[in-house]
């Protein structure tokens, strides 16, 4: 309550200071922001006088300072007398300014404490402040990579101090400088600086950091979960066109990877087969002799015929929120859409949340059609976020209408829970981990963007046995509901568990592109109770690795194992198969853009360019001196084999505008440079 | 300019010396402000960073150096950087898209985005609205956050107590957020707690 008052109040205050016409400071602002000033100036002066008493009574110098002046005095007349009279004069007037400075300085020393922050620059060369960019980019590598280690030591779905640490330190990393701790600044009236000091992003993500280069000898197990879902490339969609580069931690590089349809092979018997392809390949420029592994895992296909019949129950927010935007209108389009797509012996329940949650119709089968649109119809937005409500209700129906058999799946549609209850995020999400094991599963929906919470939707989607997707258009309704219906509903295998096991022989050392928040320790690969991926039917999976060879070497690069759960009966299976590298040439570094052109398929080279892109949209250290124009031109050479490919057309349209936004904001930072300097 | 500040008292700047501090800043923060505000018009954006710029002198007051450069290069070096650091800030941060409207609506539960402050239309619309309001709330409000005077101050100004200077302001606050709300087009029960 007090809150919201406070929020209020500030915002008013924001909104109706607009409305003032000069450009002047208001009086009453400069007066209490000199006196604040002065009496912060008096704080750190008594400060200073503290220190320098301390130090003279403290410590009994004067007798070696006499002699260190005597010292000085000494070399003085000797220089004197070897140097020419002009030099002479001008030594004499700084040795002046150093007498008159002793007392600067040591104020200089004992201010320290008090002035923590970054000490104000004076006027610096053009040459000293690209040193000083140079060297807050480099802090920023540091942070980075620490976070990494920290992550690749932790289970990679709880939540934990060192992660959030982490994540911080990158903040500070980023920055090159400390935020105002507490006692920091005095609150301007009505500043944009919140209460608690954290930046006020409405939208939520999460950086799980990018994975490094392991050197083989070190480690030659790779082990990741399986992801299939793509998100972050629809969300990255949405801020492009919105006309916004999007947050590094928004891009997830094997959700961009994924999203593309690739034409691998159905098995016919088996319920996976694994694909592999390789070629000379480097991401930004100086590296040499490294090649690009394509890892492509592809599931069996159902029929739609064929498929299982559902039970799909559905929890829907309609708080206040999900009008902004007719989020809620584009839910609605989602679900007609659905409906008119599923069987007969399919059934929908429905459940809603505003301020409270509630049943809104209990499972009725498709040949209902007519109500179960009548009550899609009906619905509309308003009140609060009582998310946690909302969930627990939906299981109850659920579970009450389970049916053995049946696909039973709790499907949330929502901008993100922002106030998931009383009991938090951590309570729900054990709950939904609970009844995925008893067979109900969870699929995360996400829509809207100006509140939205990435994290934790792909978490109970995660959690949930499911998946999660972000739908940003009705186009992307479409790709889910109606084009892929059975693949989102039907699950083939559970807990997918992927490692590969590289041969220290042959490859030197490795890098998995993307799934950092998918990471499973290499000894967690053969626990069975250790959760995997969900694969729905005729789903493919794609991962890269960047590899670096020993010259020479030919042979088994690696071994590829695949453990899976049977989706019905929980039978695991674990089968493997090896990459050879016979066909591997080194190549010059610029022999690399061509051999990568003439050795791959056109898909390997999708899911490259694809790669690439995000790649740079995050700034991976590992990409850099990578040009968005290149990947452009990459991207162009692949429309112009497959002219009419949407997905193609509109990936190319997002690299071009990605790659202005980037110029735009270069050129922008070298403009306000630049005026600095002038001034 | 102010003869104080020639060069001899540039050192004390460095010294902190109260006086010569007050006559520097007080020139200094309308240029500031004149500096932020063409930079992204949105005041209290502006005025944040004057304070900010104004607190990283004082306490780094000691690292100045009469021997490298005016104070007023110096406090402009603080500003420029700010500058960086706020564009860094804003870059790793999706940014509004044209609708101000739904953050009007929410404008109780979720602190503004600085840059739907700075679309033109925003001040248009909270002029619209606050000229419907009853003409004591429009002084209020104007008095208060445009020309930053105290609850006191106003309180003398208009000839009542402070006390229901206060209340004022709170009406004042409460009916133009219904003002707001109610032009904005949607639906207004949005609140996400």
């Amino acid at each position: 309550m007090k809150r919201k008052d406070k929020n209020l109040e500030k915002n008013i205050s924001r909104l109706v200071k607009l409305t003032g016409d000069s450009n002047e400071p208001s009086e009453a602002f400069s007066k209490s922001l000199i006196n604040d000033a002065l009496s912060e100036l008096a704080k750190s002066g008594k400060g200073r006088q503290r220190e320098r008493r301390h130090k003279f009574t403290k410590i009994r110098w004067p007798r070696i300072l006499a002699y260190a002046a005597s010292i000085l005095i000494v070399c003085g007349i000797v220089i004197a007398l070897t140097m020419p009279p002009q030099k002479l004069g001008e030594l004499g007037r700084s040795a002046e300014k150093m007498a008159l400075k002793q007392g600067v300085y040591r104020e200089e020393i004992a201010g320290k404490p008090v002035a923590v922050l970054e000490p104000p620059k004076p006027p610096v060369s053009r040459l000293e402040k690209a040193k000083v960019a140079k060297f807050t980019y480099g802090s920023k590598l540091v942070a980075g990579s620490r976070i990494t280690n920290a992550m690749a030591a932790e289970a990679p779905s709880t939540p934990s101090k060192s992660r959030f640490s982490g994540e911080k330190a990158r903040r500070l990393g980023s920055c090159g400088k400390p935020e105002p701790g507490p006692g920091g600044y005095p609150m301007a009236h009505g500043g944009t600086t919140p209460p608690n000091g954290e930046a006020f992003d409405g939208v939520f993500f999460k950086n799980y950091g990018v994975n490094p280069f392991v050197d083989t000898e070190d480690d030659h197990l790779s082990t990741f979960a399986t992801d299939v879902d793509t998100g972050s490339y629809t969300i990255v969609r949405r801020f492009l066109h919105d006309g916004h580069l999007p947050p590094e931690k928004a891009v997830r590089v094997e959700e961009f990877v994924n999203y593309f349809k690739y034409d691998y092979p159905t098995p016919q018997e088996d319920v996976f087969r694994v694909y592999a392809e390789a070629a000379p390949w480097k991401f930004g420029t100086g590296r040499k002799n490294s090649y690009l592994l394509r890892l492509g895992l592809k599931a069996m296909q159902i029929s739609e015929e064929n498929r299982k019949p559902a039970v799909l129950t559905f929890v829907i927010d309609v708080s206040g929120s999900m009008n902004r935007e007719n989020r809620l209108g584009l839910v609605k389009k989602a679900l007609r859409m659905l409906v008119e797509k599923l069987r007969e012996d399919d059934r929908i329940g429905i459940a809603v949340y505003g301020s409270r949650g509630r049943k809104v119709m209990g499972h009725r089968r498709l040949d209902e059609k007519d109500e179960i649109l009548a009550t899609i119809e009906s619905l509309h937005a308003g009140g609060s976020t009582y998310a946690e409500e909302g969930i627990r209700i939906g299981y109850e129906m659920a579970e009450s209408a389970y049916r053995k058999g049946y696909i039973n799946r709790v499907i949330l549609c929502s901008d993100g829970v922002a106030n998931v209850g009383r009991t938090g995020a951590d309570a729900i999400l054990e709950v939904i981990s609970k009844k995925a094991e008893k067979g109900v599963t969870l699929s995360a929906i996400g829509f809207g963007m100006g509140n939205y919470n990435d994290v934790l939707m792909e978490r109970l989607g995660d959690k949930g046995n499911g998946h999660y997707t972000y739908i940003d258009t009705i186009v992307e309704a479409k790709r889910i509901f109606e084009d892929n219906l059975t693949g989102t509903l039907q699950v083939v295998a559970r807990d997918v568990k992927v490692q590969v096991d590289f041969n220290p022989a042959v490859v030197r050392s490795y890098r998995l592109i993307g799934y950092e928040n998918r990471d499973v320790p290499d000894e967690k690969f053969r626990d069975d109770k250790y959760d995997g991926g969900e694969v729905g039917a005729g789903h493919s999976v794609t991962a890269l690795y960047e590899l670096k060879l020993w010259p020479g070497k030919a042979g088994t690069a690696a071994t590829t194992y695949v453990r899976y759960k049977d989706a019905d009966t929980r039978a695991v299976t674990e089968f493997k198969s090896s990459i050879a590298t016979d066909g591997f040439m080194p190549l010059a570094e610029k022999e690399i853009d061509t051999g990568f052109e003439s050795a791959s398929s056109f898909d390997f080279r999708l899911a490259t360019v694809a790669a690439e892109f995000a790649e740079v949209l995050r700034k991976s250290y590992w990409a850099k001196g990578a040009k968005l124009s290149d990947t452009l031109r990459r991207a162009q050479t692949l429309l112009h084999e497959r002219p009419g490919d949407a997905d193609i057309i509109e990936f190319v349209d997002l690299i071009s505008k990605a790659s202005q936004l980037m110029k735009k904001t270069d050129v922008e930072l070298s403009r306000t440079e630049d005026n600095a300097n002038e001034r | 300019m102010a003869d104080k500040l020639e060069q001899q008292s540039w050192a004390e700047i460095a010294r902190g010396d109260a006086d010569i501090w007050r006559e520097f800043i007080s020139r200094e923060i309308p240029q500031l402000y004149g500096m932020f505000m063409r930079r992204w018009p949105n005041p209290s954006l502006a005025e944040e960073l004057v304070q900010k710029t104004v607190f990283d002198a004082v306490r780094g007051c000691g690292s100045y150096d009469p021997s490298r450069g005016s104070p007023d290069e110096w406090i402009f070096g603080i500003a420029r950087n700010n500058i960086r650091l706020e564009m860094r800030r804003r870059a790793s941060r999706p940014s509004v898209d044209g609708d101000i409207s739904r953050y009007l609506e929410a404008i109780d539960s979720e602190p503004l985005p600085d840059e739907v402050l700075e679309q033109k239309e925003t001040a248009v619309v909270v002029r619209r609205a606050l000229s419907r309001l009853e003409s004591k709330e429009q002084v209020v409000l104007k008095t208060k956050y445009v020309e930053g005077l105290s609850a006191r101050d106003i309180a003398q100004r208009i000839g009542i107590t402070e006390k229901a200077v206060h209340s004022l302001l709170y009406r004042a606050r409460i009916s133009l957020r219904r003002q707001l709300k109610r032009m904005a087009p949607l639906d207004k029960q949005g609140q996400k707690l």
